[in-house]
């Protein structure tokens, strides 16, 4: 009974109802709004990381997580590692794998004859990068073909800024100069595929990428430096990380498996900061909606200061008053939480209809889309916020009902 | 202290003073008083005498600065809040001047809500507003509520309100004044029947000198002191 009266009640002033409600409906729909936000922006992120080259897991030689960056053969360059190939086929035979690409990384220097450019060489297989689904994003020319080259024939990627760099363009050729895993020189001459950009300016001032042929051949080793696994579904994870974590304990060289985040802590520290945005957005609208909607609730109860004297004259007991403008605190939470949440469903869906983008954010070089990924938990989530806004909302005029004294409140005008 | 046949109410040596500013007004002074089970008692007086400071001190709305109020035998003082409360609700009925419905409750709702209060099955609950509504002659205007209602029936509602849960006693505060004379006097008689039927006990404070002339026993009020009382024989 006391709910359908605390319904009633908030039709008495109907203005000022609406206009609480007002405030509880857009302040939800800012914070489904701010959420779908942030999700969507971790989302792309991880996705962009997982399929800019890093996978799912990345497996190398547990010398080199051991913090023995060297290899063992005195050169500076990662640990390479041998029989790769019967260790990837173990790999992609485990469920929920897509597909495991091995690479190489290497450092060096660039040029076109006329300019030279230090670099940092990553080679892959391309097919096998294609079925992990990896995003290459070409800027000019063409994707490293799949199959691999013969000597001669090498072919490179070079990221945007160091073509620039070096003043070159697809069809050109540039020799890289690196080390050699036995401490030597080697150098090597490439014909540049593609241009193409990781998405980071710091990165495509410096990066190049090659095939695994390549690189053995300019390295003088038929190693590796690491596989990279990508999974069917970053959601299963955690449960692909043991099984393959048990296959590689059992194998014939010790080596270590990584998970994405751990290789890409900026986006630990870009949930931190966007989590820590999300908060404060969250205390500013709880803030504002507790304010106004106290300040309504306790204009409800001091209107209403000789009906409560009423209805504790007749034996209502202040406990039950008390609930009755929780309950009121709570129908407005309720009602104006399904209008906000209507309301962000809306703009949701114009704001992705309409495609917006954002400019790109520091030592970024593509815009980002302004797109929300609301789920229905987040409007659970929102809904029960706002009920916890509006009952701290309801603490004033409930001490106003406590405080009441019968006798004045009865001959209140 | 409770006592088997104890008045309704009963009052010794009961004073209440209000501040008003920076003055100190008495509004009762040394009242002496007791009600038995059953009584129709009018408590006269003019605006000002102390007749509403006692109905709330009858009924443990307020406190006294001094002297004792005795509810069927228990002194209202032993009482904690929460049995007042429970005491009210239980055994007390309100009839006030201004009606003092709860304006978004039909009438039926209005009635039903005491009983709500005590507890009272639903299906008990609709027998027994429906009887309520029905002794005040208003069984056709259940479903309207108070702002489609005239004053006097606003008042039979709130006395239905009042009697709903068979109380031992009901205080009403100037129940009359906001209604014609004709009204009032309906209003009058159908306590004075309701009294004679069920032997409720009713406490009447009012200064209508009609009313006075027609109750069975007049309290007399002046300056929140008692200065003459009546009792009329039964006709």
């Amino acid at each position: 009974m006391l709910s359908s009266i605390a319904l009633r009640n908030l039709s008495r002033n109907r203005r000022r109802s609406l206009l609480s409600l007002l405030v509880v409906s857009v302040g939800t729909a800012g914070l489904l709004l701010t959420a779908g936000f942030v999700r969507y922006s971790f989302d792309g992120l991880r996705d962009a990381i997982i399929q800019g080259g890093l996978g799912h897991f990345e497996v190398t030689p547990t010398t080199r997580l051991d913090g023995d960056s060297s290899a063992s053969d005195g050169s500076n360059l990662p640990p390479a590692f041998a029989r790769w190939r019967e260790i990837r086929a173990e790999l992609e035979s485990r469920p929920g794998v897509r597909a495991v690409g091995a690479t190489i990384q290497f450092a060096g220097m660039a040029t076109n004859g006329e300019r030279t450019a230090s670099f940092l060489g990553v080679s892959v297989e391309p097919d096998r990068e294609r079925r992990m689904g990896m995003n290459v994003r070409i800027r000019r020319g063409a994707d490293l073909p799949e199959a691999e080259p013969v000597a001669g024939e090498d072919r490179v990627l070079l990221g945007q800024g160091l073509a620039r760099s070096l003043g070159v363009e697809p069809g050109d050729v540039v020799t890289i100069l690196i080390a050699t895993t036995d401490g030597s020189l080697n150098a090597l001459d490439l014909i540049v595929e593609g241009v193409f950009s990781t998405g980071f300016q710091e990165m495509d001032d410096r990066i190049l990428k090659t095939h695994v042929a390549t690189a053995q051949r300019a390295l003088g080793s038929d190693g590796v430096t690491s596989l990279v696994i990508s999974l069917e579904d970053t959601e299963g994870a955690r449960e692909a990380e043991q099984d393959l974590r048990q296959v590689l304990e059992g194998g014939p060289i010790p080596l270590a498996i990584r998970d994405w985040e751990s290789r890409a802590p900026f986006y630990g520290q870009v949930r931190a900061l966007y989590g820590g945005i999300f908060t404060f957005l969250g205390i500013i609208v709880g803030v504002l909606v507790a304010l106004a909607n106290s300040n309504t609730l306790l204009m409800s109860v001091l209107e209403r200061v000789r009906e409560f004297g009423t209805l504790l004259a007749i034996g209502t007991s202040r406990a039950q008053l008390a609930s009755l403008v929780l309950l009121e605190a709570l129908w407005l939470a309720l009602l104006g939480a399904l209008a906000g949440g209507v309301l962000g469903i809306v703009l949701v869906g114009i704001i992705n209809f309409l495609e917006l983008e954002m400019p790109p954010p520091p030592a970024a070089v593509d815009p980002i889309d302004l797109a929300l990924a609301v789920i229905p938990s987040d409007f659970l989530l929102a809904g029960a916020f706002m009920a916890v806004i509006l009952l701290i909302a309801s603490v004033p005029p409930i001490l106003r009902v406590f405080r009441l004294k019968i006798v004045e409140a009865l001959g209140h005008v | 202290m409770t006592v088997g046949d104890s008045p309704t109410f009963e009052a010794r040596h009961l004073s209440r003073t209000y501040r008003q500013g920076k003055v100190m007004v008495p509004a009762l002074s040394d009242v002496d008083l007791a009600i038995s089970a059953g009584e129709f008692v009018v408590v006269a007086g003019s605006s000002g005498s102390g007749k509403s400071t006692l109905l709330h001190l009858l009924a443990g709305l307020d406190d006294p600065d001094s002297g004792q109020v005795f509810f069927a035998g228990t002194e209202l003082a032993t009482c904690s809040e929460a049995e007042r409360t429970a005491l009210r609700r239980d055994q007390l009925g309100f009839v006030f001047q201004s009606f003092n419905l709860v304006p978004v409750l039909s009438a039926y709702e209005n009635v039903e809500y005491g009983l709500w209060l005590n507890g009272v099955a639903k299906s008990e609950r609709r027998q027994r507003v429906e009887n309520a509504l029905e002794s005040v002659g208003l069984s056709d205007r259940m479903r309207h509520r108070p702002d489609h209602l005239s004053g006097g029936e606003r008042q039979r509602v709130a006395v239905a309100r009042a009697l709903v849960h068979e109380p031992r006693a009901v205080l009403a505060d100037e129940p009359t004044a906001s209604l014609d004379s004709r009204t009032g006097g309906e209003i009058l008689q159908l306590l004075i029947d309701l009294n004679a039927s069920r032997g409720t006990t009713f406490v009447f404070a009012t200064h209508d000198p009609a009313i006075v002339a027609r109750a069975p026993r007049v309290v007399h009020l002046a300056d929140g002191r008692i200065v003459d009382e009546l009792r009329r024989e039964a006709s």
